[in-house]
Parts: C-alpha cells; sequence; structure tokens
C-alpha cells in the first residue's frame, strides 16, 4: 500500500512563503503577520485550482 | 417557533448521524440526493436552477419544507454554470446554451486526440501537480485563459479575476443556505466537502477514459506515479472542506475505475492502493466519506471492506443492495438502492414495496438511510418521491 509522499509544491501553497520572503524588502515590522496574511490568501489560488478540477 | 425547528434539526441530526455510524437510530434517517427533481417540483426549469444558483437554493429549501427529510444536499445541481461560463470551461452542455433549457447539464469528455493532458505530459504533472493545472490543464480547458509563452489578453485577466470572485460568492452562500434550511425546515445539511479518488480524477478532466485505458497498459509505472502525487493534494482538498464538528461525510464520488470499466487488476493496482490511505488518513482526522458509488462497485466489495470499521458509508447504486449489506453491513452504513427507473415509471404502490423489500433486507440492525439509487433528476414522480417518504416514516421506525 502506497503511502502519502510530499511533493514540490505542497498541498495548499502556490507560492510557497519562503520563495516570497525573497522578494521583499526587510520586515521591520511583525513577520509572522506578513507570512500569515500571505499564507491564508495564496491558499485561496490553491483552491480555486482544485476546485475548478474537482467541483467544476 | 424557531425553537421547535432548531429541536427537529436536533433530532434529524441524532437520526442521520447515528445511521451512518452504523447504529439503530430512532428511525431510518430519508435523505434523498434529489437534483434536477427539486426544479421540477419548485416550477423552474433545468436553465435556471443550473444558471441561477439562487433559485436553486430556493428549489432545494421548497423539498426541504414540502418532504419530511432528515438531510439533503443543500445544491445538488452542484455546478453553478454563471461561475463555469465565466471560467471560461468548454467541457459542459449548459442548458439554455447548446442544449434545452429543460435539460440538466452535461460533461462533454474530448475525444482522445483532445484530451486536457497529452500522454507525454505524466511526468509534469507529477513534479508539480498545482503548477501543471495552472500552466497546462486551465488553458486547455478554457480557451480565455492563455497558455505559457502566449500573450496575456484582457479575457484571460478577466477568467481568473471573475471566476475567483465568482468562486468565494457560490462557496460563501452555502453557509447561508445552510442555515437557511435548518432555520426554515430543520433540515441538515447532508455533505461537506469533496473527494474524488485520483485514478478517476486521471480520467475525469485530464487523460479522459479512453486515454486512461491505453497509459494503463503503455505507461503503467508513470499512472501510478500520478496517481501518488494527487494524493496529497487530494487529501488535503477533502479535509479542507470537511464538516468541523465531524457529524456530516465528504461526498466521494466515485466513477469508472471500477470493472467493466477497467479490470479488477487495474482496480487493485492503480485505484485502491492510491485511495485506501486519503480514505485512512481522512478517518484518521475523524471524518467519514461516503463512498458514492456510482454504477456498480460489486466487485470490489472485499476491498472496500479492509478500511476501518464505520469510517465510510457507502452508497448503492446499480449494485445489488443486498450484496452489499452482507459483505459490508457490519462495518458500514449503507444508504439507496431505491431503483431511479422505478421513481420514474413505476406507481406509488411499486416503490412502497421496493422500499419495504430493501428495508427488511438491510435495515433490520440499523446503520440504513433511505434514498434514491442515483442522484434524482427531473424524471422522476413526485407521488413516487412521496411514496417513498411517506413509507420510510411508516414503516421505518425501529
Amino acid at each position: 500500500m502506497k503511502k502519502q509522499q510530499t511533493t514540490k509544491r505542497p498541498p495548499g501553497i502556490c507560492i510557497p512563503w519562503q520563495e516570497k520572503l525573497k522578494e521583499l524588502p526587510k520586515i521591520s515590522g511583525d513577520k509572522e503577520l506578513v507570512k500569515k496574511v500571505w499564507e491564508d490568501i495564496d491558499a485561496l489560488g490553491y483552491m480555486y485550482i482544485w476546485q475548478c478540477l474537482l467541483s467544476f | 417557533m424557531a425553537k421547535d425547528m432548531e429541536k427537529l434539526y436536533q433530532e434529524r441530526l441524532k437520526r442521520y448521524v447515528t445511521a451512518m455510524r452504523n447504529e439503530k437510530p430512532d428511525m431510518i434517517p430519508i435523505r434523498p440526493f434529489v437534483a434536477e427533481f427539486t426544479a421540477k417540483y419548485a416550477g423552474y426549469t433545468c436553465q435556471e436552477v443550473t444558471h441561477d444558483y439562487e433559485k436553486a437554493f430556493t428549489a432545494a429549501r421548497k423539498c426541504a419544507a414540502d418532504f419530511d427529510w432528515d438531510a439533503v444536499v443543500s445544491n445538488m445541481v452542484y455546478v453553478w454554470t454563471g461561475l463555469t461560463e465565466a471560467i471560461g470551461l468548454k467541457y459542459y452542455g449548459v442548458p439554455g446554451i447548446g442544449i434545452p433549457p429543460t435539460t440538466g447539464f452535461q460533461y462533454i469528455e474530448p475525444p482522445e486526440e483532445k484530451a486536457f493532458m497529452k500522454p507525454d505530459e505524466y511526468d509534469q504533472l507529477i513534479e508539480d501537480p498545482t503548477g501543471f493545472l495552472f500552466n497546462v490543464w486551465l488553458p486547455r480547458v478554457s480557451p480565455d485563459v492563455s497558455a505559457m509563452g502566449e500573450p496575456t489578453s484582457f479575457r484571460n485577466n478577466l477568467s481568473f479575476l471573475k471566476g475567483g470572485m465568482a468562486m468565494l460568492t457560490y462557496f460563501n452562500a452555502f453557509g447561508k443556505q445552510n442555515e437557511l434550511l435548518r432555520t426554515e425546515s430543520g433540515t441538515v445539511s447532508a455533505i461537506s466537502g469533496i473527494l474524488k479518488a485520483p485514478f478517476d480524477i486521471i480520467a475525469d478532466k485530464l487523460r479522459g477514459y479512453l486515454g486512461l485505458v491505453t497509459d494503463v497498459y503503455e505507461r503503467p509505472d508513470k499512472v501510478l506515479a500520478a496517481c501518488e502525487a494527487l494524493m496529497p493534494h487530494l487529501t488535503h482538498i477533502a479535509i479542507g472542506g470537511a464538516d468541523p464538528d465531524k457529524n456530516v461525510p465528504i461526498g466521494h464520488w466515485m466513477h469508472r475505475g471500477c470493472v467493466p470499466f477497467f479490470s479488477k487488476d487495474h482496480f487493485n493496482k492503480f485505484y485502491w492502493p492510491t485511495l485506501k490511505p486519503i480514505i485512512e488518513e481522512i478517518w484518521a482526522h475523524g471524518h467519514q466519506v461516503l463512498f458514492y458509488a456510482e454504477g456498480s462497485w460489486d466487485a470490489h466489495l472485499a476491498s472496500f471492506a479492509e478500511l476501518p470499521d464505520r469510517s465510510i458509508v457507502y452508497h448503492v447504486d446499480q449494485g445489488d443492495i443486498f450484496k452489499v449489506h452482507k459483505a459490508l453491513g457490519e462495518k458500514f452504513c449503507i444508504s439507496g438502492g431505491i431503483p431511479n427507473w422505478l421513481l420514474a415509471t413505476g406507481t406509488p404502490a411499486e416503490v412502497r414495496d421496493y422500499c419495504k423489500k430493501v428495508i427488511d433486507g438491510v435495515a433490520g440492525d440499523g446503520g440504513y438511510i433511505m434514498d434514491a439509487s442515483a442522484i434524482v433528476q427531473d424524471d422522476a414522480k413526485v407521488e413516487n418521491i412521496k411514496a417513498m417518504t411517506e413509507f420510510t416514516r411508516e414503516y421505518g421506525a425501529y
């Protein structure tokens, strides 16, 4: 029986935070806040394409 | 009044959940998956409920209010073609556009040579499924979306903008719809979230059925690797849409991975090894999965019996419900089994007789939910749906 594998672009992610972070100037404020909001919105892009495939 | 409705909702929820856990509730729950039937009952055309989801929601709520049902899908005419047209998806026959407004929406599979994924593209899919869907698949299924390397366009940009906003609008509307079902008629929203098997989705939306038939012989290792690459994503989407209260199951729509579309060996090599771990992981998170076994999956019941007790609810379409009950009834709740042809062409007396046969055969110890075999479309007679409902209430008390 096959086990779940990890993939290059993990589930739930289109553009990983670490990739985005490299494009940003130095974050002087709350880095975790920026990261959380980035990931939350990025997940909507992921949902869009997989829901297109599965539901529509 | 509102308090009474909440009491009714809680009674129905308890009844539905108890049966799904393969236990004996106070009476057999009724959970019909009614799609275009709701339009017929509410006085809408197929075009109206497919293209205007507010009308579909209204029709679903009207049925829920008028029939004594414990749970319904809040919109079983799930594909909102307003959304699919905004994105530009070309694989639908849309009621009122190309097909008659009185015909339900259709999925149109392209010929094998025009499959949305080419046979030499498995490695791209395996390497990066999400990237493949955005960069290769979406431009092929939507003429509005520019392929990688092509100039972008107004239509391309609008497809993503309108598609994204429409999808969020639609999904957010389900919250209100579920609340209205609860407060207006005390009806439970029957499922939450979506799952399709990796092997099925490759046939449905990527290689097409005929393409996949070729691939299981000519490039079996690629097929298996692609199924494995899809597994974590399909698991993620399923769990992400699941009921946070862990009451109602994730809907798993089973299409063409079974005999006779594929051989039992193919099922054992591709379909099952890449679906079973998904179900186990979902169950480990505390969610049941509804196996909506469209067609007949009777050749594979022994495989399904490998799953943990109560991890699934098994819905019977054209399978032999008595054989299913014998094979799976001690482990899982069973639903369905009332033939759609009977609901469309039979008499109320014949429907009542058939319901009695099914209840006598499979519902004695609980763990059964009354439903038609397949999704109920507008060919079902209203009097037959009433007969199924009323007989189950009269005869289905424990």
